[in-house]
């Protein structure tokens, strides 16, 4: 068959964001123990109660070990090779964009995001994570006419210490699991916005995540606070140059939105994902979660997963206040021998609370591509409501697509429907277009665009033509 | 658990057969299903370990003649009754597997154990006694239906087994009844084999008494353009579980399935399917559903598995359920692995309650809301029912479930 060669040939194209920079930076020792972790939280000069947090997080670990019902098969990570901390060298103070390192705003422009003033047309707030630490973050004063504080976790510590004490922790607890664990006690920055009643964020906020070493660990935390009435549009990105070693990445997030208010958080995720013969590559283990505390509060994922060797990633919605809404929208691709396990759970415990789910799942080469999700209706979830999709794509005969969808209910006045299919690019479908004069791989991406679509709806305008792009340059070369 | 320290101090059974031995062996390395392993994680423990309390019986209890009664028409057979059994006619013949035959196809299904997967099936070939065992071959067509009948005793534990080759081009209507005891528990596994253009309508009903146990597992091996159609219900139990494992060995075959749970009280019934397509153009229907009142729990786990070498496959798995109290829950996880690109593979789930409309609907036209409801179940009930063969004719199984629930 010429199509099965030819759609296999659309899924290559070089990994653009693969270089490294070069750049002094400033690194500790290897390795993770109690003065490492007060080593941190030291450089970071943070008050006591966050080192205590740190360190209680650090004992659950321990005792903790590291889960493997996801099936994922990777080599054994060793936690005591990795460099916990590493921050580029600069300047004490930051007064303005202008005194940060050239180099590193080469490194974000090339990377394509706005950090210097000409380029903040755009009008989307961006916070830069270079590996463990915030470099800069954008229209910080713009957004505080509205009250509305973003910047990196770390100043948050300082500034607003009291939000951070009252928060922290709260959605995703240190115990939660292996890697939130090791995430509470390793964190080195992230973005923390806080949204104060009845403001509605004049701008986008968005925060990028850069790795830059081979040998350190990137362990981000972010923390979004949403009060009453008011709503934000949060994206994140993220790169790594290409190595041939494995690098961790464990992140958490947490969300909490009140009464009335809404949060939409959006992903494109491109980590290197590692070479065709599965060398090198990210490890991503991620945990997410969302809590819709207030009364009619609304919760929104979407992502584009494209990169990581391995994802291990399910954001979640508790929907605590009554009617509360979480929604999840997610695009999948795997290629050579990327894994990903990744889904959504929906724990529906006030009353009158709905979710949806839509999960599109594309698996080209050897890789493989899981759902695996949760909808839970609590037995005070009286009049909820769950819609859930997950469709799969095949390109190949080598990929392989898996649903484990986990349905429980104690609920009797709640109604909870699930749907799953699985399909692949038809030569039925191809021949058709190409007979209109369409060429192969715009057929092939036609059609991949098309089965993506519900999900590329949700996504922020930027983010959506950047995301069917960027699913257009990875599928190139796969389908055949 | 009394059985278990029998079976890890090797003291349960005298006069062991080879069977017996391999399959104590291999239980006796591995651990005892716990909520830590995925295929046992809702299984209610302390009702698992009310099921290996009872003390093992060989012996085989009184049968007191399950209604209904036997007819001309219908072959009816009893596991653990010592008979010779040869039904010989111009169209078609019913024979015991010689024991040699049976060693063999046990032997060669053990080694394909899933240490994790089997643990039923272990447990219930460490426990059968030869007398135990029924292996039947059948072959030819216009057979009457066939009714087998397992029964546990009072206050014990029996363990029955049921082998069964179709033979090529057989056509037959097979209804497996099990039958639970007061404080009984039952393990029942069953082994078929589906040679080439064969084709069965298998119906399985299991109903228990007052804290009765079952541990049914089904085995079902299906070679080319072979059928298999299963219907089967479970209710009345304190603690069911039923295990289908359907391997289609060649691809090219039919498999439907169409189940149902009924859960009350604190009762727990569970049903776990394995279906694998081990060849191109397989096809599978399957709709399970569960019924889930008082403080009761229904679970449906059900994984469809799709290598490469099975293109073409089509394969849909339905799970319906309805939760009828505030008490009680209802698990489901429709589960999809699949790797050959070329198929159609889709499964649904739904938990909801009765429909409020169709309720109004039929209470603006003077029924009242019992008998309203009754429609409703009975309508639910029914495309189960119709599905389990012999019982249309005679089994009356909708009006026991409806009088009973």
């Amino acid at each position: 068959m010429v199509n099965e060669n030819l759609v296999k040939n659309v899924v290559k194209e070089p990994y653009k964001y693969g270089f490294v920079t070069d750049i002094e930076t400033e690194k500790i020792g290897k390795g993770l123990n109690e003065d490492i972790i007060r080593l941190i939280s030291q450089k970071k000069e943070e008050p006591k109660f966050l080192l205590d947090f740190r360190l209680k997080a650090f004992k659950k670990w321990q005792k903790m070990i590291e889960p493997d019902w996801a099936g994922l098969g990777y080599k054994q990570i060793d936690y005591q090779d990795i460099i916990y901390y590493s921050a580029p060298k600069q300047k004490e103070k930051i007064s303005s964009l202008d005194e940060v390192d050239p180099k590193l705003l080469e490194t974000f422009d090339k990377l394509g995001i706005p950090l210097t003033e000409q380029k903040k047309l755009t009008n989307v707030a961006v916070d830069a994570v270079f590996d463990s630490v915030s470099i800069a973050t954008t229209f910080r004063e713009e957004l505080a006419e509205h009250g509305v504080i973003f910047c990196s976790i770390s100043e948050a510590v300082k500034n607003h210490p009291d939000l951070i004490k009252k928060y922290l922790g709260t959605v995703v607890p240190a115990s939660d699991n292996y890697f939130a664990a090791l995430n509470s006690a390793v964190f080195s920055d992230g973005s923390f916005v806080y949204i104060p009643k009845g403001v509605t964020c004049p701008m986008d906020l968005s925060s990028y995540f850069r790795i830059n070493s081979g040998d350190s660990g990137q362990f981000e935390r972010t923390l979004i606070i949403a009060e009453e009435s008011s709503s934000v549009s949060y994206l994140e990105g993220c790169t790594a140059p290409m190595f041939d070693t494995n690098t961790l990445h464990a992140a958490v997030v947490e969300l909490i939105a009140l009464d009335d208010a809404s949060i939409k958080y959006s992903t494109v995720q491109n980590w290197y994902a590692g070479d065709e013969e599965g060398i090198g590559g990210i490890f991503n283990f991620v945990t997410k979660r969302g809590k819709c505390l207030g009364k009619r509060s609304k919760i929104s994922w979407s992502q584009v997963e494209t990169g990581s060797a391995i994802t291990w990633k399910y954001p979640s919605c508790l929907l605590l206040g009554e009617e509360s809404i979480g929604e999840f929208y997610s695009v999948a691709l795997t290629n050579n021998l990327q894994q990903a396990d990744t889904g959504t759970k929906m724990i529906h415990i006030g009353p009158k609370t709905k979710s949806t789910i839509v999960s599109k799942g594309i698996s080209a080469g050897n890789s493989i591509n899981s759902y695996r999700g949760l909808v839970k209706m609590g037995a005070k979830a009286t009049g909820s409501r769950n819609y859930s999709q997950c469709d799969s794509m095949l390109i190949g005969d080598q990929a392989s697509a898996n649903t484990f969808p986990y349905i429980k209910s104690q609920q009797p006045n709640s109604e909870i429907e699930h749907e799953a299919s699985t399909c692949r690019i038809s030569e039925d479908q191809l021949f058709y277009l190409q007979s209109r004069g369409i060429e192969f791989e715009e057929a092939v991406s036609m059609m991949v665009s098309g089965f993506c679509r519900d999900v590329f709806n949700q996504l922020p305008m930027e983010f959506a033509a950047e995301a069917d792009k960027l699913l257009a340059l990875k599928l190139e070369g796969s389908v055949g | 658990m009394e059985i278990i320290e029998k079976i890890k101090t090797n003291k349960s059974i005298d006069n062991q057969t080879e069977i017996q031995e391999i399959c104590l062996n291999k239980l006796q390395s591995i651990p005892i299903p716990n909520p830590k392993s995925e295929l046992w994680r809702l299984s209610n423990k302390s009702k698992f370990s009310n099921f290996l309390d009872y003390s093992f019986n060989e012996k085989n209890p009184e049968f007191d003649t399950p209604y209904p009664n036997t007819s001309p028409s219908t072959i009816r057979l009893l596991i653990g009754e010592n008979y010779q059994i040869k039904l010989i006619n111009k169209n078609y013949s019913i024979q015991q597997l010689s024991e040699d035959e049976l060693i063999k196809y046990m032997k060669e299904q053990i080694s394909c154990f899933d240490k994790n997967e089997n643990w039923s099936d272990l447990l219930n070939l460490s426990l059968s006694c030869k007398k135990n065992i029924l292996g039947l071959k059948i072959n030819g067509s216009k057979i009457p239906p066939i009714e087998i009948f397992s029964h546990a005793s009072s206050s014990s534990l029996n363990a029955k087994t049921l082998i069964i080759f179709l033979e090529k081009n057989c056509d037959v209507d097979l209804l497996q009844v099990n039958l639970g005891k007061e404080n009984s528990s039952l393990s029942q596994s069953t082994f078929f084999c589906l040679k080439e253009n064969s084709s069965v309508n298998h119906g399985v009903v299991s109903y228990g008494e007052n804290k009765s146990n079952l541990l049914n597992s089904l085995n079902v091996i299906q070679q080319k353009n072979s059928k298999y159609n299963l219907g089967s219900l479970h209710f009345k139990f304190n603690y069911a579980r039923f295990e289908i494992r359907i391997k289609q060995s060649e691809g090219n075959a039919k498999t439907n399935i169409k189940g149902m749970q009924i859960t009350k009280k604190d009762e727990q019934i569970s049903t776990y399917t394995k279906i694998g397509f081990h060849g191109p153009n397989g096809f599978l229907d399957q709709i399970n559903k569960s019924l889930a009142d008082d403080k009761s729990h229904a679970i449906f786990e059900g994984s469809i598995i799709v290598p490469k070498i099975a293109q073409k496959t089509d394969a849909s798995q339905l799970s319906r359920n309805l939760l009828l109290s505030d008490l009680a829950q209802i698990d489901t996880k429709p589960q999809l692995e699949i790797i050959a690109d070329d198929v159609k593979c889709k499964h649904g789930a739904t938990i909801s309650q009765l429909n409020e409309e169709e309720l109004f609907y039929m209470r603006t036209r003077g029924i009242t809301l019992e008998e309203a409801s009754k429609l409703q179940l009975s309508s639910y009930f029914q495309e189960i029912i119709s599905f389990i063969p012999v019982s249309k004719d005679r089994w009356d199984l909708l009006d026991k479930l409806l009088t009973e629930n």
